[in-house]
């Protein structure tokens, strides 16, 4: 196993050079911040030494050494907007969005878990419909709509929860986290049912049913390990997918995360930020990697037997 | 009631197709064909609305701009905000928005674009991953690790800054998105193919079929394909669902569908400020994303069931009996 | 080679394993969690009667007070943390003393104004006018490339001395007798402050200073207790900020916010919104350097084309006034004869086929460009544009852009071979002068203008030269020609902000609350107030 994980962390580092080299490049696309951040009346002078200070006014490749150099050193320069450094703004920013990301996988997974199972169990029954359907409906609602009449209806009309913000006790988790967990766990309910249909018409399935286990042992002990695979494949993606897009969630209700301060400093060609912030979203996102293809190693045995020792 | 002739009857129609043969036992001489998929259709009311459904989304996206020519664009900014009703003519039947153009014509119109951008990418990334995904997933070793790889890269790039960029750089249009929506989408279908041609590639029959020398081409397409094929399509159609709700943040933040062309995503995007006094501006279009995304969801479980020969009989039973005693086939019911 | 060989431990305890260890998960996840949102809490959420909260509309860049020209900045710093020399009384327009008691003009170029005494920083040290020159250097002569100094100074430097502690002379480089009104932008820091970079939290003379900054969540400020003036009502401020306007306007009616900014008009009515006008004007500026917006009628048709009042009672609210000028009123310029342009689908028709007559290619394609998120409405306000333009025979496409892409759009060096262009602009005269607005508009050469003519350039420049009543008479008229002569520019409205207040406080929004707004004069709702 240890020697598994050794490749792969080694085979994840390639793929990250790639992620660097791809942000500089295409942060540069998106155009000069000059104007951004001169005021109007900035002459030809004033703008040469702006960019030389950026090290705009060096070639491309120049360019290119420099930040490698400095990625190195995990010194990503300091933000065009707010002139802290980016490094630190981008640690500030990131324990949030992978908090958020945390509870609502955790809590998409096990309900999910739980009431694919039980529709998997009895196939187009009633539960097995009506839990069909909501998750199918679930999975279909836009995330800032959702958010947005949430505030409306739970945040004014009702008063139970507070409208936005990080200010609070656990009751300005229910909103963010909602808005987020919508989507995540209409998709599983939907892919763990499937997986589950075909792990519990197996023929030992059928056996032990024969010998009269009960419903959950059936479940639980037997056909769940066998239905994780692409259970955990999605839940993997739909992890990855928060930690890059829970921008919505982040901006509507004012919890500094990556999301917004990636879109931000996109739109404000703040490249610092943008190149650190991208950077850790990629590191994350490859362990979390990492951690699936662990977990799939430790669930299915054939996949294992398959995995050099 | 004639409940014990049907099962009868679906029975043996059932027997001879699933084993291939010929001969059928029984009275009645069975025919050789597995039955027709719209009478299986037909029988599951919930799949068939579905069906329709999305038929008749098809044609409007297809056909309808030409039905109501320049509709969609005509402003009037005295008739801005009227509620739907029947008072107004056939185009105010769902009122009107903000510049007074009318929410019926603006949701055909609309159609035509969300589709036009949905569709190509869902298929676009559903084979261009998938075909990696399988071909990675069989050979395994470093041509798996490569193409993991690889959609690491792509799975960890922030679609956004692609979007910012390809927007801003690029002249903005609904083909840059679904390039866009397809690129960013293709490490789901590689990451669930991979894993379903690692768990194949060891079976028996896989073995078999390598032994008597069969190409690697060939034992995807005619043994794998047929097995993940399901699975494929049930993520094909949630993703299908996702480009359309993706498509609608990318609108929402200002960085997809660009005015004045027109989706379903943009209207619910522009809409939701008019949210307390023009709910039909927002409702309506995001009305639409959720029954054509629930229809064509309901669709694909009902197909990835009509198409996996292990589970169709599951079909066959007549409604109430469906649900009884759920995993177990009728042979084995006393 | 472990793996191949270990049994898998029987099912029952393994079917407690995950569970128990979701648990864990999730408890440990859910108590950082808290702590967290507990570390971002602070001073409390609620209302205390002691804690002005605003909500703004994004978090400040940064309060270095020369950057106090950018909006973002400029509505936490300006009278708050730091004070000008002369301050603007937005309504009148009039010039009052602040850090300076009085100023005179010395000689041709040159100003003096003497400072007051008895007023001390929030560090502790006293103010002289050696700190007065030294921020007036530090922000328009240093090479830190202050926001104030583009803005208000241009890339003129300024002579300052400062004669005594309480006097400061002030010369510049040509005659410019609205030289206090531009100061009232220069906010006043101790001559101990960085001269060689910008600082993140300023220090000031103000009424309120800065008592801690949590990155991303919230700035709060605490009421300085020696300044020299009338102490606000409120020992406290906390400011928040919220992209989404719904939001904003949520908190307002939830009680997590005693002031709100920049509201949608749907809004408007209710009694926990005011609606006020706010120095920004919305127009569409012609290229008139490329075909067919080259050609004087086509520019006209498209100014008839425009209906201004659909547009204000549908897409704003009915939250603006048609405008016929770049400079609203109140601003020293404006011309109150002008009257804006009514739509005039026939006439503008008209126009267009006269020149496509006379070998003008109407039908070349002109873009539309316009900024998400410039006021509410924009994209709406873009296409009903667009669609009014097609009406009389043109052909117009939208290109909506975010504000790096729009800016290089509006300012020179324009961009090359992109056709012509229409320009949705917003222009805010904080100033309270029309030379701030037509040094950048209207000039030949200027920053965000297209085009000129040498006639109009020589008007500009000699009514920068006079005083009073003459000053606002030569701008006046040359305004009005513009639009006889120039047309490169299709008014849209002059446009009002809406203020988000609960019934907790009051206060009277003015014109420059968007810029500028002052905590001290925001005070609790007097009981029996109705």
């Amino acid at each position: 196993m240890v020697t598994f994980l050794r490749k792969r962390i080694l085979s994840s580092a390639v793929p990250l050079v790639f992620v660097v080299l791809g942000v500089f490049f295409l942060a540069r696309m998106t155009g000069d911040p000059v104007d951004l951040y001169l005021p109007l009346s900035a002459t030809a002078e004033q703008r040469a030494e702006f960019s030389a200070a950026q090290g705009f006014d060096l070639s491309v490749p120049a360019q290119l050494w420099n930040y490698l150099a400095d990625a190195a050193r995990l010194d990503f320069g300091t933000s065009l907007r707010t002139g802290q450094s980016a490094t630190e703004m981008v640690l500030d920013a990131f324990p949030v969005t992978l908090q958020l990301a945390g509870v609502t996988m955790l809590l998409a997974i096990t309900g999910a878990v739980l009431i694919g199972s039980l529709a998997a169990y009895r196939p187009n029954s009633l539960v097995d419909r009506i839990a069909g359907l909501l998750s199918m409906t679930a999975a279909s609602i836009p995330d800032f709509w959702f958010a947005v009449m949430g505030v409306l209806v739970f945040g004014v009309s009702l008063a139970w929860l507070p409208t936005s913000g990080t200010l609070g006790g656990p009751e300005v988790w229910v909103l963010p986290v909602a808005t987020l967990l919508i989507r995540p766990f209409g998709v599983l309910v939907q892919v763990v049912r499937g997986s589950m249909v075909s792990a519990l018409s197996a023929p030992y399935v059928k056996v032990a049913r024969a010998k009269g286990a009960t419903p959950q042992r059936v479940i639980f002990g037997h056909a769940l390990r066998n239905a994780v695979t692409p259970v955990l494949t999605v839940a993997g993606d739909l992890t990855v997918g928060l930690v890059n897009g829970a921008v919505i969630v982040e901006t509507i209700f004012g919890w500094p995360g990556i999301g917004k301060l990636m879109i931000d400093s996109i739109l404000q060609r703040d490249f610092a930020v943008l190149q650190a912030a991208v950077l850790m979203t990629a590191v994350t996102i490859f362990a979390l990697n990492i951690l699936v293809d662990v977990c799939h190693a430790l669930t299915d045995p054939r996949v294992r037997q398959a995995v050099p020792a | 009631m004639s409940e014990g002739r049907i099962v009868t009857e679906e029975t043996e129609e059932e027997v001879p197709a699933a084993n291939g043969r010929e001969d059928a036992p029984g009275p009645t001489p069975a025919p050789k064909s597995p039955p027709r998929w719209w009478l299986l259709l037909g029988r599951d009311r919930v799949a068939a609305a579905g069906a329709v459904v999305l038929t008749v989304v098809l044609l409007v996206a297809l056909f309808g701009r030409l039905l109501i020519g320049d509709r969609a664009q005509r402003q009037d900014l005295d008739a801005s905000l009227r509620a739907p009703s029947l008072s107004d003519g056939f185009y105010g039947l769902l009122g009107t928005d903000v510049l007074g153009r009318s929410v019926l014509a603006r949701l055909i119109d609309a159609a035509g674009t969300t589709l036009s951008v949905a569709v190509p990418a869902v298929l676009c990334s559903l084979v261009i991953g998938s075909a990696i995904g399988l071909w990675a997933g069989y050979h395994g070793g470093r041509r798996e690790s490569v193409a993991m790889r690889v959609a690491d890269v792509i799975l960890s790039f922030p679609s956004l800054l692609i979007a910012v960029v390809v927007l801003y750089v690029f002249s903005p249009s609904a083909l840059n998105i679904v390039l866009i929506l397809a690129v960013a989408r293709i490490p789901v279908y590689l990451r669930t193919s991979r894993a379903e041609a690692a768990e194949l590639r060891s079976r028996l029959f896989v073995d078999a079929a390598r032994t008597f020398g069969t190409p690697s081409r060939q034992i995807i397409h005619r043994h794998i394909l047929p097995i993940a094929l399901p699975t494929l399509l049930t993520v094909a159609t949630l993703d299908f669902c996702f480009v359309m709700l993706t498509e609608s943040s990318l609108s929402f933040l200002g960085i997809g569908i660009q005015p004045p062309d027109v989706s379903w995503g943009l209207m619910v995007a522009q809409g939701r400020q008019y949210l307390q006094t023009a709910w039909w501006i927002t409702v309506l279009p995001g009305l639409a994303i959720v029954l054509t995304t629930v229809s064509a969801t309901v669709l694909a479980a009902w197909a990835r069931i009509a198409t996996d020969p292990a589970q169709r009989w599951r079909l066959t039973l007549p409604r109430k009996r469906r649900g009884a005693s759920a995993a177990v086939p009728p042979e084995m019911i006393p | 080679m472990r793996f191949s060989v270990s049994p898998l431990p029987p099912t029952g305890r393994r079917r407690l394993r995950a569970p128990t260890a979701t648990l864990l998960a999730g408890t440990v996840l859910l108590s950082s969690g808290c702590a967290v949102a507990g570390s971002a809490a602070g001073d409390a959420g609620r209302a205390d009667g002691r804690t002005l909260r605003v909500v703004l509309t994004q978090e400040p860049p940064t309060l270095e007070p020369c950057e106090a020209s950018l909006t973002g900045t400029g509505v936490v710093v300006r009278s708050n943390i730091t004070e000008p020399l002369v301050e603007r009384d937005p309504d009148s327009g009039e010039l009052h003393p602040l850090l300076a008691t009085g100023w005179k003009q010395t000689g041709d170029r040159t100003w003096t104004f003497d400072t007051r005494s008895g007023v001390t920083f929030q560090n502790g040290e006293p103010f002289t006018a050696r700190d007065a020159a030294f921020s007036i250097d530090r922000a328009v002569n240093s090479d830190l490339a202050c926001n104030v100094e583009g803005y208000v100074f241009g890339d003129e430097d300024l002579e300052v001395k400062a004669e005594s502690d309480t006097r400061l002379t002030v010369t510049t480089e040509r005659p410019d007798p609205i030289l206090p009104l531009r100061l009232s932008f220069v906010e006043i820091v101790p001559r101990t402050t960085d001269p060689d970079s910008k600082v993140r939290v300023p220090i000031g003379t103000g009424p309120y200073a800065v008592s801690s900054w949590q990155a991303g969540a919230a700035i709060v400020l605490s009421r300085y207790d020696d300044y020299w003036g009338d102490a606000p009502d409120f020992p406290r401020a906390r400011y928040v900020w919220r992209s989404d306007a719904s939001v904003r306007a949520a908190m307002i009616e939830k009680d997590e916010a005693e002031i709100a900014v920049a509201l949608d008009p749907v809004e408007a009515g209710k009694d926990t919104t005011v609606a006020y006008p706010n120095n920004e004007t919305t127009a569409l500026r012609l290229d008139g350097r490329e075909a067919p917006l080259d050609d004087l009628r086509v520019r006209r048709a498209v100014d008839l084309a425009v209906d201004r009042e659909g547009i204000i009672d549908a897409l704003l609210g009915g939250l603006a006034e048609p405008a016929g000028q770049l400079v609203p009123p109140g601003v020293v310029g404006h011309d109150e004869g002008i009257e804006p342009v009514r739509q005039n689908v026939a006439e503008a028709k008209a126009l267009i086929e006269e020149a496509e007559a006379d070998g003008v290619p109407v039908g070349r394609q002109i873009t539309l460009v316009a900024r998400n998120g410039m006021f509410s409405g924009v994209s709406e306000t873009a296409e009903a544009l667009q669609y009014q333009m097609q009406r009389i025979g043109l052909n117009v496409k939208v290109r909506m852009a975010d504000t790096a892409t729009q800016l290089q759009y509006q300012l020179r060096p324009l961009p090359e071979n992109v056709g012509p262009i229409a320009l949705l602009i917003m222009h805010g005269n904080q100033a309270g002068d029309a030379a701030f607005t037509t040094s950048q508009y209207l000039l030949s050469d200027g920053p965000q203008s297209t085009f000129g003519t040498e006639e109009l350039d020589r008007r500009i420049d000699d009514a920068g030269a006079l005083s009073g009543e003459q000053r606002q008479t030569a701008f006046a008229n040359l305004l009005a020609d513009q639009n006889r002569t120039v047309v490169q520019y299709a008014h849209l409205a002059h446009m009002s902000g809406l203020l988000g207040l609960s019934p907790s406080i009051r206060y009277e929004p003015n014109s420059a609350t968007g810029d500028e707004m002052r905590l001290a004069e925001v005070g609790p709702a007097k009981a029996g107030r109705h």
